[in-house]
């Protein structure tokens, strides 16, 4: 496996007395597109909190490109969140603003650009993205689809190391789906960064992953490439993937 | 412990936190003023017909309540007297305080608890800018801003709304009633109402930042987080003012 850009070692979280994640070790290679694919409540959300520091892990350790993540103080972890661009899961456009801005926002606050290179860097994301000239429209005007694909322009515009999508499927008709699908394929090539997704579809897991991780519980399942997944024997991932893939389902409840 | 004693004093703990932790970002973050400005013109523009309007009309009532309860016993002199403490020390700066926290408090926390729903927050946060600096501190210095002006400009109008009354209205002398109205204003009145609106300015903006920023997410938590905000304001204002009172005049 290449050397790995995320490594959560032992990692435990839980709210009150539900434990959400249990002793998790994983290491998440650089360059590559990880899928963390499992039913919902499961702990991908927290995963990915844990991950950008916004939840601190009751025990464990979690790394981010060299970086000791938890017990980070503020600058460590703003020092380390610009190399980390985010794709929400209903987009997380800031409603006040228009596209351009949305856009624009993170290079005005860490970058010293002009306002023409910044509108130039704006044109060239939205044009990546499938949405060029839309940069006056408002996040009201546009649909679920659109809204990701903006909030993905503005996730890599600061031209971060790691993409973390959350849920990015969530919401969008089978359609639009598969066309997000092959927009984070494309961005994966052109862009040649780490990607992290959260999701339950496992249709677009297995469209983008070059490695998935199954989470249960808050435990890991599975993990590996697409087909080392496809050919586990765990019980549960057999019966999370014969939903959808027409596998033998050995262990139905 | 349990119950609402508990809920009490993480309530407390929380907003002491939340407040710290504005005072420190905006000292490791620097001031937003750009932003500082916006939200100063939105509340003025906002705040000050409304509150012109009141203000009106609490000078015009306390004339007619000084004058009902005074002139029975044969002293409308003091009816000036009675404006100017009762307007100046006490109602115009509540009066102009529960305004701005029903404009740009409840409006501050809804918009923040919005924006915690969307998890536009969050996505401040993943993109390294600290919320608190970017959404709160530029609200609060513009309350603080803001507030005493508005104050100063809410009595102003209303110790004019009152001389009309008493004069055009009540039949009072205008050179008496104004006189006397004059001499119970001191600088000190004016300098301790403005001091007040400063206290009544960081509790509105920290209080309505506290709700909305830890505001449970959903349409229910929208409301719950704008509806406790203004019992909290209203309810600390009231008694911080009781206590400035009495360290100012007791």
């Amino acid at each position: 496996m290449a050397e790995p850009i995320v490594r959560f070692t032992g990692v435990r979280k839980a709210f009150g007395d539900k434990v959400v994640l249990e002793g998790l070790d994983i290491e998440l290679p650089r360059g590559q597109t990880s899928v963390i694919l499992g039913p919902s409540g499961t702990g991908k959300s927290v995963f990915l909190k844990l991950l950008v520091g916004l939840l601190e892990p009751d025990e464990g350790q979690i790394e981010v490109d060299g970086v000791r993540v938890d017990g980070a103080t503020e600058r460590e972890l703003f020092a380390l969140r610009k190399k980390i661009g985010m794709l929400f899961q209903d987009g997380a456009l800031f409603d006040s603003m228009s596209v351009g801005d949305n856009i624009a926002f993170p290079l005005r606050r860490h970058s010293d650009l002009d306002d023409d290179a910044i509108d130039a860097a704006v044109a060239l994301r939205l044009e990546q993205v499938g949405l060029p000239g839309i940069e006056d429209q408002m996040p009201a005007s546009l649909s679920g689809g659109m809204r990701k694909r903006v909030s993905l322009a503005r996730a890599i515009v600061m031209e971060p190391d790691i993409v973390l999508f959350d849920e990015p499927n969530s919401g969008l008709d089978p359609v639009t789906s598969d066309e997000i699908d092959a927009l984070i394929g494309r961005m994966k090539e052109e862009l040649g960064i780490s990607f992290i997704v959260i999701s339950h579809d496992i249709v677009g897991a297995f469209a983008v992953a070059d490695r998935i991780a199954m989470l249960y519980n808050g435990a890991l399942v599975a993990y590996g490439t697409s087909d080392e997944v496809l050919r586990s024997q765990h019980p549960f991932v057999r019966r999370f993937l014969a939903r959808n893939m027409d596998l033998p389902d050995l262990e139905s409840p | 412990m349990t119950g609402l004693p508990e809920v009490f004093l993480r309530r407390v703990g929380g907003y002491g936190i939340f407040f710290a932790a504005c005072v420190r970002s905006t000292f490791q973050h620097g001031v937003r003023w750009d932003r500082v400005l916006e939200e100063s013109q939105k509340l003025g523009v906002r705040a000050f017909p409304v509150l012109a309007t009141m203000a009106v009309f609490v000078g015009t009532n306390l004339a007619i309540q000084g004058h009902a309860a005074f002139s029975a016993l044969g002293a409308e002199s003091l009816v000036g007297m009675f404006v100017a403490l009762g307007g100046v020390r006490e109602v115009c700066p509540l009066l102009a305080a529960t305004m701005v926290a029903a404009k740009a408090g409840t409006e501050m926390t809804a918009q923040l608890a919005v924006m915690r729903t969307k998890e536009q927050i969050d996505a401040l946060e993943v993109m390294a800018v600290d919320p608190r600096a970017e959404l709160v501190t530029p609200s609060l210095l513009a309350i603080m801003l803001v507030l005493p002006a508005l104050t100063i400009i809410s009595i102003a109008l209303a110790l004019v709304a009152a001389t009309g009354v008493a004069v055009f209205q009540l039949g009072l002398q205008r050179g008496d009633f104004v006189d006397y109205m004059m001499s119970n204003i001191t600088v000190f009145d004016l300098a301790a109402a403005t001091l007040k609106s400063v206290f009544f300015g960081a509790i509105i903006a920290t209080v309505s930042g506290y709700f909305g920023f830890y505001s449970e997410r959903g349409p229910r938590g929208v409301g719950q987080a704008t509806n406790q905000a203004v019992v909290v304001m209203c309810i600390v204002c009231i008694s911080v003012n009781f206590a400035l009172t009495s360290i100012l005049y007791g």
